[in-house]
Order: structure tokens, then sequence, then C-alpha cells
């Protein structure tokens, strides 16, 4: 029986309903130990004059306060070495740390960031993209990919429109805040728990910003409680605070921050401008397509560039751009640096697409899915990316067709323009969108992993890569992958929490890929035990079959039992095999290493194929808004995919649905509201309005097509990022209901009813 | 007088004396027990991360119930049942929620799991076979970020009922019962709380510590504390005095005592007024409302609280006990200005007199928020309309979220008496509605989102109104 494909539970779900899995701030406190805690910039733009922290020395249990002197570096960054830990002589957002604190108590640290005095000169502050761009305020260099003649091809269209779509950032609200531990060893070694996506980075910043070689720091991370690429660069900044601490008291110290300041603190989803001109035909094809992105980076690089990247090459989403030019710029403002976020720039990139076939239809009176589908990616022909890249294996034409026809949508669509005629009191609306995402990471030699097996005594195993579990269920599906290699029951294997003293040099457990990187390793190294094991079990059996000539390759492993094909009744346990391999010292561990094969990239040229391969998909959406108040709800959701061969088909199933529900909050109910300062307001879940569990569509129907990967581990697909795009399908639905024009992300009610208001009544928001 | 409190944790006694009972439940259990089965997220009582059970005696046994123990101090405990995520499973074996959790992929990072499987199996404590709609309802206080909540429905409609044991039988209430009915008579006096059991006492603690804080459910309270560090003079709980919990019906008013939860209150008022209904659905989550009191709603004078302008245009009264005895003052009398009230220092809010819409009154609820549910409204509306034949005989219009305190609007009211109940009637009335009020922004909505909405509900009600009667 196979183990891979099928729907096993997840491994830490019995934890997880029981209370007794363990988060950073579970861990029993160690004898000694520290509570850290840091005073941030109350300004987004500020010149630091003068610290005194000497009243906050004087405070009972405050033990020590550091600033950017106490640290052997200061700057670092993982794409820009721009970006400091501890602000020095200007603090450039809100929350930016300046002095950190250590305290026995957290009373004691509460205090002391109250005593802390700092002398601050407000300077003005760049908070949007608008401004930034008059103050020429950037992060690194424009950059451009182009296909064809876009100008030309523009001045020959029959039809021209030109329009900008613009969304606002998104908090990750991953339930467990930021946290680490920082344990001090000898030598000035410190070990670090930390709830983050990248153990190998927070490591390397450590060993950089504390003067130590990587080699003297070891970043365990055994699970985190969200994270959706929240902790993917920002996890580093508390672990580096702990680590200071652990370095210069030489005791166990922590950090966790509360909901508030980890809002106000961190980065979010990136916001966009994104201005464009399209030319089309009259039969909706579009002819010459011309995008200028523009993105909020924030204070520091963080990943910008790298998301930039990623809505560059996913603006064309699933459509095919003859003549295409995009350039993206990123803005530097005063907002703290924005970051990885669940789709990564992808989410921006195809929504202005998707938001730009909205306006077309509407000016060809033509129902959007039929210009849709005139643009969408070929099978044969028209299948070339605006970087190059042939979208192979497309399944996007047969995902648009399936669901049409499964979602009923012109009949429905029929009903919504009915319905729209007659309802004094509502509006509908109805919208089908589409998805390819490209799996890899955009940086090429991110693209790697390794994995560490060990095979024990009695059969039992375990793996460790650098994947980290934040709920995705990698582990899960490493698991599966893992036994059913070696061909033992699952149970067997157990998936330890990842380290950077088993696994080295790892990459983030990002970019949707982590299960085919690491997963690819880890079978990787279970094959070259698996061959090992088979030379000796081979051998046992031709003892016992003495007319059997031994053959390895005749071998099967499968629950837990070893067996020649051609003696398929003679079975040794794999535990036998284990102790025989043992006692002729047959090495039972092995390490694996996995680097994807035939990417590559350049933008120096904007070409290249950085992708494996596309998780396609389509969704369609109907949704319901009250003329009077603007209050939405979502009446019907349907999402069809093409994710290979599910590795694990209940978690896959359980991202599908998570993602698409997270980019719903993203696109309607999620509203960062800032004052004219830049401080947030709503910092906190009362202000801050996540999706609700009434909030699903009334009906959710969420399924995948049967479709093998040929390039990927066992057929599957990575699958965490891309259903988030499915939600767009429900902004087009209210941008379809409110007959076109301009919409911002997020559509909350209030967006649209003055929408709505200023469509049909422009002089009341006059007066 | 008793110096200490007492209440079991997942079956064992706790007795608390001193400033540790001034410390949340939440971090009790985390800190102190190193229960951390039990989250806290976001401390404010808005993701549910932190729910656990409380059993209080009603009716001669222990009554298990939902809330937020990042809200809930030890204080508020006392002669009560707490049992969290770890003492679901005493013996071992998962739940059968638990196992329905498991087998749906109901958790995935797990962070907010715990709390989603207390919610659910205090549902099994209502419900015994629950349909989509009652798991919807049981986990409204709990956010997810991961799931999508799908899932998490699945596991509830497809729990084992069969299996699903009660916590009587998990914990037999016998011996706590016997414990707390030997105690339950006294007063409570740690530090500068205080638990009177009888009304007197309450007056002179409250005229004495005049800027004392009743905290019945905490709900408010708790926030105050957690995130404005706010350390109150004196706290007074009511929960020792008989029959202030108490709702009834008497001639058509409801009188509603001055600790009757939220929850109480909803329940009573389900098929009484029905209008009531979606708006109390809305008003908070099962746990706030377990927690809090329509007399809390009340004092705390938001000029958002979502049970105001329904009390406003229903002219409530309110019953307030002082030393020089009892008075009634009318709900909009009661607000003298942002968080001021009518109300001198020895007094309580004993009962909340509600006369209900009498039968041919038209009432209206509106709340408009940014999430539908588990948010504070950007917007509240009511209307009772008495109508004469085809036209508008009087009509009472409160509007909250658009000034310092919620208002009626006269000159709108004044206009409509006596019109034709139109549509164009109805549309003029939103403009001098909209020139009646001062709306300010913040971070739940605009100005001009505000005056939109103040203009736009008149014809929603026309419409409301139309279609019930077409």
């Amino acid at each position: 029986m196979t183990v891979v494909g099928k729907n096993i539970e997840h491994d830490s779900a019995r934890g997880h309903v029981s209370g007794e899995s363990l988060y950073i701030d579970d861990f029993a406190p160690l004898a000694g130990e520290l509570v850290v805690d840091f005073y941030a910039s109350p300004y987004a733009h500020a010149r630091i004059k003068s610290i005194n922290l000497g009243p906050a020395r004087d405070i009972d249990g405050v033990i020590g306060l550091y600033t950017y002197g106490d640290l052997h570096h200061n700057l670092f960054g993982p794409i820009l070495k721009d970006e400091v830990l501890l602000a020095e002589d200007v603090a450039t957002f809100i929350g930016q740390p300046i002095v950190v604190i250590a305290a026995e108590t957290p009373e004691a640290a509460r205090y002391a960031k109250m005593a802390i005095r700092v002398e601050l000169e407000e300077l003005k502050p760049i908070l949007t993209i608008e401004e930034a761009i008059a103050a020429e305020s950037f992060i690194g260099e424009r950059r451009v990919i182009r296909r064809g003649e876009a100008e030309r091809a523009m001045g020959e269209a029959e039809h021209v429109l030109e329009g900008v779509f613009v969304n606002a950032g998104q908090d990750h609200f991953y339930l467990e805040s930021q946290a680490a531990i920082a344990i001090p060893g000898e030598f000035g070694a410190v070990t670090v728990h930390s709830s983050t996506q990248n153990p190998t980075e927070v490591q390397e910043v450590i060993a950089h910003l504390l003067g130590l070689t990587m080699s003297q720091v070891v970043v365990l991370t055994k699970r985190m409680g969200g994270a959706f690429g929240g902790k993917e660069c920002q996890a580093t900044h508390p672990a580096a605070m702990a680590a200071l601490v652990a370095q210069k008291t030489r005791r166990a110290a922590r950090i966790v921050y509360d909901k508030d300041l980890d809002m106000h603190a961190t980065g979010k989803r990136h916001p966009f401008r994104n201005r464009y001109k399209i030319g089309f035909n009259s039969s909706g094809e579009i002819t010459a397509a011309i995008f200028d992105l523009y993105s909020d980076g924030g204070a520091y690089a963080d990943l910008s560039p790298a998301v930039m990247g990623r809505a560059m090459t996913h603006v064309d989403n699933a459509y095919w751009l003859p003549h295409v030019d995009i350039r993206g710029t990123i803005c530097r403002t005063n907002m703290p640096p924005n970051t990885a976020f669940r789709g990564f720039g992808g989410p921006q990139g195809a929504a202005t697409i998707e938001c730009a076939i909205e306006e077309i239809a509407v000016k060809l009176g033509k129902d959007p899915l039929d210009v849709r589908r005139v643009n969408c990616y070929g099978v044969d022909s028209r299948n070339v990316t605006p970087y190059g890249e042939i979208v192979r294996n497309n399944t996007l034409p047969r995902l648009f067709d399936e669901l049409s026809e499964r979602c009923d949508y012109r009949a429905r669509m029929a009903d919504v323009l009915r319905f729209n005629q007659e309802s004094k009191t509502h509006l509908r609306g109805l919208s089908l969108t589409a998805v390819k995402f490209g799996i890899s990471f955009n940086t090429k030699f991110l693209n790697q992993a390794n994995a560490l097996v060990n095979v024990y005594l009695d059969g039992s195993v375990q793996v460790s890569t650098g994947a980290t579990e934040m709920g995705q269920g990698v582990n899960t599906k490493i698991r599966q992958l893992v036994a059913e290699e070696l061909g033992v029951q699952v149970e067997r294997v157990l998936v330890m929490i990842t380290s950077t003293e088993k696994n080295n040099n790892t990459s983030a457990t990002a970019a949707s890929s982590a299960a085919d990187l690491n997963g690819s390793a880890a079978v990787d190294a279970c094959r070259r035990i698996r061959a090992r094991l088979a030379e000796v079990a081979s051998r046992e059996i031709s003892l016992i079959e003495r007319d059997l000539e031994p053959s390895p390759e005749s071998l099967h492993f499968q629950d837990g039992w070893v067996w020649d094909e051609r003696t398929p009744s003679t079975r040794l346990p794999f535990e036998h095999v284990v102790a025989v391999a043992y006692r002729l010292r047959v090495s039972l561990g092995e390490r694996g290493f996995y680097a994807t094969p035939r990417i590559d990239w350049s933008w120096t040229s904007g070409r290249g194929n950085p992708f494996l391969y596309y998780t396609m998909g389509c969704a369609a959406s109907e949704v319901l808004i009250d003329r009077f108040t603007g209050e939405l709800k979502v009446l019907r959701s349907d999402v069809l995919m093409d994710i290979g061969k599910p590795l694990n088909p209940g978690i896959d199933r359980g991202q599908l649905t998570g993602a698409f529900i997270q980019g719903m909050g993203w696109l309607t109910t999620e509203e960062l509201r800032y004052d004219e300062k830049g401080r947030l307001l709503s910092h906190s879940p009362t202000t801050y309005k996540i999706p609700n569990v009434n909030d699903l569509p009334e009906i959710f129907n969420v399924d995948w097509i049967d479709n093998e990967n040929p390039v990927n581990l066992r057929g599957s697909k990575a699958v965490g990022e891309p259903p988030l795009l499915m939600a767009i399908s429900v902004w087009t639905a209210v941008k379809q209901a409110l007959g076109g024009g301009a919409l911002a992300v997020p559509a909350s009610c209030e967006e649209i009813l003055m929408r709505m208001t200023a469509a049909t009544r422009p002089e009341v928001l006059a007066r | 007088m008793r110096d200490h409190i007492l209440f079991y944790l997942n079956g064992k006694p706790q007795r608390v004396v001193g400033r540790a009972a001034f410390q949340t439940l939440s971090r009790f259990l985390r800190y102190g027990q190193r229960a951390t089965g039990t989250k806290i997220v976001c401390e404010e009582g808005d993701c549910g991360a932190c729910t656990v059970l409380v059993g209080r005696v009603e009716n001669g046994s222990l009554k298990y119930r939902p809330i937020n123990s990042c809200i809930q101090f030890l204080f508020q405990l006392d002669l009560t049942h707490v049992v969290t995520v770890e003492g679901l499973a005493p013996y071992g074996s998962l739940n059968a929620v638990q196992e329905a959790m498991v087998r749906c992929h109901g958790a995935q990072c797990g962070y907010c799991t715990p709390g989603f499987i207390v919610a659910m199996t205090a549902m099994f404590e209502e419900t015994a076979k629950p349909c989509e709609a009652d798991v919807r309802r049981a986990v409204t206080g709990n956010l997810c970020r991961c799931t999508g909540y799908e899932p998490i429905v699945k596991a509830g409609v497809e729990t084992d009922t069969a299996k699903m044991q009660r916590i009587e039988e998990l914990y037999p209430s016998a011996t706590m019962l016997r414990k707390f009915a030997g105690i339950s008579g006294e007063a409570v006096r740690i530090d500068n709380f205080f638990k009177p059991s009888d009304m007197a006492s309450a007056i002179a603690f409250k005229a004495e510590h005049p800027k004392c804080v009743i905290v019945q459910g905490a709900t408010d309270f708790g926030v105050w504390c957690t995130k404005r560090n706010f350390v109150p003079e004196a706290v007074l709980s009511l929960s020792g005095i008989e029959g202030l919990g108490d709702i009834t019906l008497d001639d058509g008013t409801l009188a509603v005592g001055g600790r009757a939860s939220l929850a109480q209150f909803e329940s009573f008022v389900r098929d009484l007024v029905p209008q009531l209904a979606p708006v109390m659905d809305r008003f908070g989550s099962p746990q706030i409302k377990n927690a809090g009191t329509l007399a809390g709603n009340i004092a705390n004078a938001s000029p958002i609280a979502d049970s105001l302008p329904f009390l406003y245009v229903t002219g409530a009264q309110l019953e307030l006990t002082g030393k020089s005895g009892m008075r009634t003052v009318a709900i909009d009398a009661f607000y003298k200005g942002y968080k001021t009230l009518d109300l001198q220092p020895d007094e309580i809010i004993t009962r909340i007199l509600i006369p209900l819409p009498k039968s041919g009154d038209t009432l209206r609820l509106y709340k408009v928020s940014k999430r539908s549910h588990l948010d504070i409204s950007s917007f509240t509306a009511a209307m009772l309309l008495r109508r004469d034949d085809s036209r508008i005989g009087n009509i009472r219009i409160a509007y909250g979220g658009v000034g310092p305190v919620v208002l009626r609007l006269p000159k709108t009211e004044a206009f409509l008496s006596g019109k034709p109940f139109a549509l164009d009637v109805l549309h003029e009335a939103g403009t001098i509605a909209r020139d009646e009020i001062t709306p300010l922004s913040d971070v739940r909505g605009s100005r001009d989102f505000r005056l939109q909405l103040a203009e736009n509900v008149l014809k929603k009600f026309y419409y409301d109104v139309s279609e019930a009667n077409a």
C-alpha cells in the first residue's frame, strides 16, 4: 500500500487539538532567563539627537540596555545590505528598534521602556507611493521585461484603454506573533529557537551582527503558529535582539512580540500602484500591453526586489501578450520594510491584468469571460511568456472550459444581469478569473535543499530538512515520502525539528516549494540508504532461498517488509534488514541533496526560464452587494485547480481553502488604516478584520483536475501560494457588479459604497 | 467575609488570595500553571485563541459556557469550574471534536486550534446534533488564519456525537457543588476587590470608592487593563447579589437585571423581538456575550454600542439604585456627553426597563461594520414606526456612530411625521438626517461614509418595510 498521495493526518494534528504542541512562548523558562523588549521609534522619520539610558538603568530588574554601538555590525539585508537592526542617527519607520531592553520581568522591561529618553527631531516622512515618486525615492534600479514592440503595436491598436490598479497592504496576522529564545553557549556560541521560515538567514544575520562565525550559531525551529511570508525575513530582528542579550548577559533571553507591537513594527504585503495601457481589437484580443508597476518597499529593501520580480513575471497571469513592456520600480518610504506575503507580488501583478480585462469587457460590451478566454495562453502556440519561458503542460484552456461548465457560468451571468435590472436594493456580480503561478524561487541559487535521514537499529527513522513547519503540512508530506521510499509504515518516520546543525545553508520555506525541494532531497537520501539495504537484504534472502542469486534490483520495500519479487513469500522485516546492515558495518544514515534542474534567469535581458513549472487554476465567484450600505456577501465560489498529483490531498485541500479565504480578506475586509503621520490605527483584531467563519462563501466548491506534473516530485505541484490568487475573482465580481470603474483593494463596504455613490450621485460627495 | 476566591481548574480546587486574584486567567494558566494549550494572541477578546469553559452554578447544576480567558480575571471566577483544552481529554484519548478536527484537517498551524476545540466542545453542551449554522455560530468568536474555516466547520458537523461526552460526565459536579453551596452566601474581599452578598453593601462600597469600577464580564475593563495598563481604584462585583441576573417580562415591559449577560438577554428576546435577533447575533462572539452584560454595554457609554439605538427608540428607562433609594432615568437623558453619565458615585444600574414594541409597530435595526460578524460597528440605526393608515403616524429614529453619543434625529422625525410612507419621502428624510449629524472619521469609517449611510439607511428602511408588507 502506498503512502504518498493518501489523505493522512497532519503529523502535529494530535498535539494541536490537545494543546500539547509547543511554540516559543510555551517553552518553560530557563533559570535566570531574561525578558527582551525594545524601545521603538514613535516617528516614521526622525533624527535621533540623544539617547539617555540613565533613568532606565536604575530601574530594579533592568539588566541591560543596548544600542547599535553594542553590535559588531549593524548593517544587513537579504538582497541589498541596506538595513540596520538598531537605528543609528536617523529612525526611518515607526516601530524601528532603537534600544534593546533586557530585564528580569515584563514589568521591569515596561518601566524601562517608559524611562528611556530618546530626543528625536521629527523629519518629513514619505508615506505613500505617490510621495516617493514625487521625491524620487526608490530602492534599486527600475527593471524591465520587454517583448516585441509595445509602443508601435499600441499605436496600431483598434482600441486603447488606460487605467490604474491600486492595492493596499495586508498584515500577515499569523496567530503566533514574532518570537525567539536565545541561549548562550561556550566560547561565544549561541543557540536560538526562532519562529522563523528561514533558520539559515537567522543564523547568518546573528553571526554577522554579533561577530560570530556561522558555525557558532545554531538556529532551531520546531514550528510556527502561522507565518505566510511574515517570518521569512522579519523573524530575524527579534531573534537577533534576543541573541544580543544572550551574548551580553550570558543568560537565556526570550522575546515575544504582542499582537499590537507585531502589527506596528513589521512589514506587510506590498502596496502597489500599477498603471496599465492596453491595446486590443474588437474581439477583445490584446495586441499590446504596457505595465508600469510601483511598489511600496518601505524603509529597507528586505525582499522587495524579488517581490517586484514576481509581480513583473505574473502581470501576464494566464494571458498571451504579443507585444508587451513591463517596468517595475520599488519606492522607498518610511513604512516598516514590506516583505514576503503568500503570493509574493504575484497577486498584485495578476490582479492588475484581471482588472484591465474587466475594463476591456465593459468597453466592448462583452462578457469578461469571453475576453479572458480569447486571450488565454495556448497549448501549442501563443504559449510563451513575456520573459521567454514556454508555458508547458498548459491546462488553462481546459480549466476555463471545465469550470465555466461546472459552475453554470453562462446561465448564472444571465441571472445576475437580470437581477441587477430588477433589484432596487441589491447588486450582484459574477466573475471567473484564472491563475498561472510560477514555481521555483526567482533567484536561481535558492533552488536547492539538503536532507538528513537516519535509520535506527529498531527500524525507526528520523528525517531532518531545511523545511520549516508553519501548518502547511510540509513535514507530513516529507514523512509520507520517506515512509514510502523506505517501505515502512508512516508512524515509524518522525520529521525532526529544523536545525541549522543538521541541515546547513538552507533556503527559506517559501515560494510554495518547500515540499518540492526538501522532499526531493529527502527522497534522494532514502534511495541511497535503500540501495545499501537492498544489497544487504538480497544477500539475506539468498541465504534462505538457496538457489536465488542475490539481486538488489528485484527487491521491494513496503509496509515494513522487504522481499524479492521472485520469491514474494520470503519476507524480511525492515528492522531485521537494518540490524543485519548495522552488524555488517553498512551506513544507516544519509544526506540527500536536490537542485532544481533547467532554470535560469537574467535581469539584464529580462529573460529566462525562472520556473520549473506552473501551478494553474480558475475560480468563479458571485457576490451580493447592498446598494445602500455597500455591504458585501460572497454567495458562491467555485475553485478548480491543476495541482498535479497531490502528495496529500487532505493537506492540499486545506491550502486551497485557506489561501482563498486569506486572499479574500486582502481583497475585501482587511484594511490597514494609518493616521497622517503614518501610524497604523488598525493594529489588532478589534480594528483589523481578517475573515471570520461567517465570511465563507455560502457555497464553496473546491476541486482539482487529474493531471500529472511530469517534472516534479511524484507528479505533484506546489500549492501554498497559487490558490490565494483565486480570490481575485471575488474582487472582479464586485467590479463587475458596479459596472466597472475604479475600485481599490480592499473593496471594503466603505470603498464599495463610496464608489457607488460617486458613480451615481457625484454631487453628494462634493458637498 | 472570605479573603480568597475558590474555583476548580480541570477538576482540581484552586484557592487564590491577595494580588494573585488580579491576574488574567490566561496568564495564570500559561505562566502560573504552565498549561500552555490556552494561547494568548490579541489579549483583547477578539480572536478566541484563549477560549476556556467556565462552569457556573445555575439551577443547581454547573452550566458551562465559553469565555475569553485573556480578559477574565481570577477574581471573577469565584465559585466556578474552569475547563481548559488540557482538561477536555483527561484520560488520554481525544474527545470526539478533537478526533474530528484531526480527521478533517481542521488544524494547520495549530495556534488557534485549542480555542476552536473548546468553543466547539461548548457547542455540544447545548446542541446534541449541530448543523452547519450551529457550528458557525459557535466559532464566530474564533479567528483562524490558515484553514479558511471550511475544514473546521466540517469537523464540527462530522463530529461523532455518540462519542461526545458532556463536561458533567468528565467532571461530576457533586463535590464542587457541595463545596460552593457551603460558601456561596459569603462576601469576598481581596485587597480592593469586593464581592458583596447584598445590595446595601454594594452601594456602601461604591459610595466609599467613587472611582470604583463595577466589573461583571470585564469585556471592556479587561482591555483597559491589558492594553492601557489601567489600574482601578477599586473593583466591585455584583455576582453575589441575588436577583440582579434576572430577566422578566411584565405587561409588555422587559426588565433586565443589572448583571444579566448579553447571552441571557439574547436568548430571552429571540422570539419576543425577532428584529433584535440578527443584531444580537452579530453583537459579539459567544465568548463576549457570555461574559458581558447589557448594563455594561450601557454604562460603557460607547456611541457605537450595539444595544443603544434599540433602547433609544423603544424608550428604555434605567433603574438606578443608590444610597437615597431608587430612581429611573430615560436612556437618552442618561448620556450627558461623550462617556459622561447621569449616574451618582453611589448609584448602580439595577435594571433596564424596555417597553417592547406594540403590535402594529414596525421596528428595524441596522448595524454596518467592516466585517459582518465579530466587529465593532461603524454605524448603527434603529427605527420604530407607528403608522396612521398609509401615513407615518409617529417615527423614532436613533443613530449610533455619528456623534459623541447615540442620537435621536428630531428634525428628521418631525419631517416624517404625518407624511406618506413613500420612497421620495424617505429619500428626502435621508438628506435631512444627513444634515442633522456631524460624524467624525476614524479607523472604522470616514465621515463621508457615515454621512452616506445616515442618508441611505432610511431608503433601505423603506424597502425593507415595503417588501415585508408586499
